[in-house]
């Protein structure tokens, strides 16, 4: 007869070693970066305004983009999450589409759509959105990447809530717009938080199309690699560490208010 | 008076179909509708609560035809079977939920939630919140919830299916009880053949997504439906003996 007690240890010594594994996978390049940096040039570069511009346009934009996916993403994912309808498949296969195209390819939708010579260029000119080498260009790229991040995770909160929560608030007297307002709402903020605090992270770390899109003005994430083609490793990874400090800050500060 | 009103209504959901020709219950009366499992019964109930509209017929409560109302204007409360309490709010803030939301103000609100808490001998857990709670507390608080906006009509989707047989006799007893104080009109769906002679005033049957027939308790004993249920009594007493 085997012994289960063997048999689990044996499971736990693999399950923690292959954690262990990856958790290294992910610190080590961590403080690599944090070892990499040079404490001097991060003086100056705290102080050099081109810094400082780069990391308040990459912050301005990635929270614009954010709140304005939130308030498109809530909709779309309640619908995803309560309704059935023929091609809804396919919907969901669409906002997922960012996740699965390649960042420069990306980019080339973006400009194919909304760049000046683009499909709908014209029109969005008409109306001052410009997004070559604009603000307003970095917003959408931003947006655009982040959808599948913050509608799924927000699909996930409603589905776990059900319907019938608002089937009993809708018979009581509540409209829909109530009902979803003092039921569904509440009990899904913190999936929406974190469906928000990722589309953030995902807007931040965008690089590759804002490249194609809107190079101008600088994010951080086009600044380093400036710095890293020009001044070398060291630079890039100085400007990368102060980048990484802010964004963890941010980050952790969040999260500790969507775990309250 | 007739309180309920369903005439050649038919609904489809995910592939399956429901079909009531006619479907009447008076005022005050107790409907209890028995039927299997995937008959259609929870279907029914929403059917009439307005979350799902018919395709064909119409739907009336107290004479008025409210088959394009939304649930919201129909005056009629749902007790689901899983109870769906808020699990933000507490017991106080379910029960006057339904009144908070048309407007009237907390305290008077709470006054009401307050004295059907009484009635329902619940208001020792007023403050707590559903996670909290036994299956006895909170299908009082589910009951509570929704008597509290005074409906026109109770509709209970297999309010006893989560407790164990003791708390089910209790429950079955107090919502006599709680009936004849408050004389509300109800359609009580369940699979459970004890549950409904004990509460109802009629039997209704459902099969297939139809709905077989209405009859008096006693009259609903001598129709074949009720033979799988008294074999059932019968097998399980031989099976002992």
């Amino acid at each position: 007869m085997k012994n289960p007690a063997v048999k689990a240890s044996t499971f736990e010594y693999i399950t923690i070693s292959l954690s262990a594994l990856l958790l290294f996978f992910i610190i080590a390049p961590l403080v690599s970066l944090f070892m990499e940096a040079n404490p001097s040039i991060s003086v100056e570069m705290i102080r050099n305004q081109e810094v400082i511009n780069a990391i308040e346009v990459s912050l301005e934009a990635s929270i614009l983009s954010v709140t304005i996916l939130t308030v498109m993403g809530v909709p779309l994912a309640y619908i995803l999450a309560r309704r059935d309808f023929p091609g809804k498949q396919l919907v969901e296969a669409f906002v997922d589409l960012p996740l699965v195209m390649p960042h420069a390819v990306a980019g080339i939708m973006i400009l194919a759509a909304f760049g000046s010579r683009g499909l709908l260029g014209g029109y969005l000119q008409d109306l001052g959105l410009i997004i070559e080498d604009n603000f307003k260009g970095i917003v959408i790229v931003m947006a655009f990447v982040s959808i599948p991040l913050l509608v799924d995770t927000v699909k996930v909160g409603f589905q776990l809530i059900g319907s019938s929560l608002e089937s009993v608030a809708r018979t009581l007297g509540a409209s829909e717009w109530k009902a979803f307002t003092t039921i569904t709402l509440p009990l899904s903020f913190k999936h929406i938080l974190a469906g928000a605090l990722l589309g953030w992270a995902r807007g931040l770390s965008e690089v590759g199309a804002l490249l194609v899109v809107a190079y101008y003005p600088k994010t951080v994430n086009i600044l380093i690699l400036e710095y890293l083609s020009v001044y070398g490793l060291k630079y890039a990874a100085t400007l990368s560490a102060i980048y990484a400090l802010i964004v963890l800050s941010i980050f952790i500060a969040l999260r500790k208010v969507a775990s309250k | 008076m007739t309180m309920i009103l369903l005439e050649n209504v038919s609904v489809k959901l995910e592939g399956f179909e429901l079909n009531i020709d006619k479907l009447e219950v008076g005022e005050g009366e107790y409907l209890a509708v028995l039927g299997g499992s995937g008959v259609g019964k929870t279907l029914l109930l929403y059917t009439i609560a307005g979350l799902i509209k018919p395709y064909a017929g119409r739907v009336y409560i107290g004479s008025i035809d409210v088959t394009d109302y939304p649930p919201e204007k129909r005056k009629v409360s749902l007790v689901p079977q899983d109870y769906a309490l808020f699990p933000h709010m507490t017991v106080i803030d379910n029960i006057s939920y339904g009144l908070r939301i048309r407007g009237v103000p907390r305290s008077v609100a709470y006054e009401k939630a307050k004295y059907l808490a009484r009635l329902l001998r619940i208001e020792e857990i007023l403050d707590r919140k559903p996670d909290t709670l036994s299956g006895g507390e909170k299908q009082r608080v589910a009951l509570a919830r929704a008597l509290a906006v005074d409906p026109k009509v109770m509709l209970l989707d297999e309010p006893f299916n989560a407790l164990d047989p003791e708390l089910q006799m209790e429950g079955l007893k107090f919502l006599k009880s709680l009936r004849s104080k408050l004389e509300f009109t109800a359609i009580h769906v369940t699979h459970n053949i004890m549950e409904a002679l004990f509460i109802s005033d009629k039997v209704g049957y459902m099969a297939k997504g139809k709905l077989v027939g209405v009859f008096g308790r006693e009259e609903f004993l001598q129709t074949k439906y009720s033979e799988p249920y008294v074999d059932l009594v019968e097998n399980l007493y031989r099976e002992l003996k």
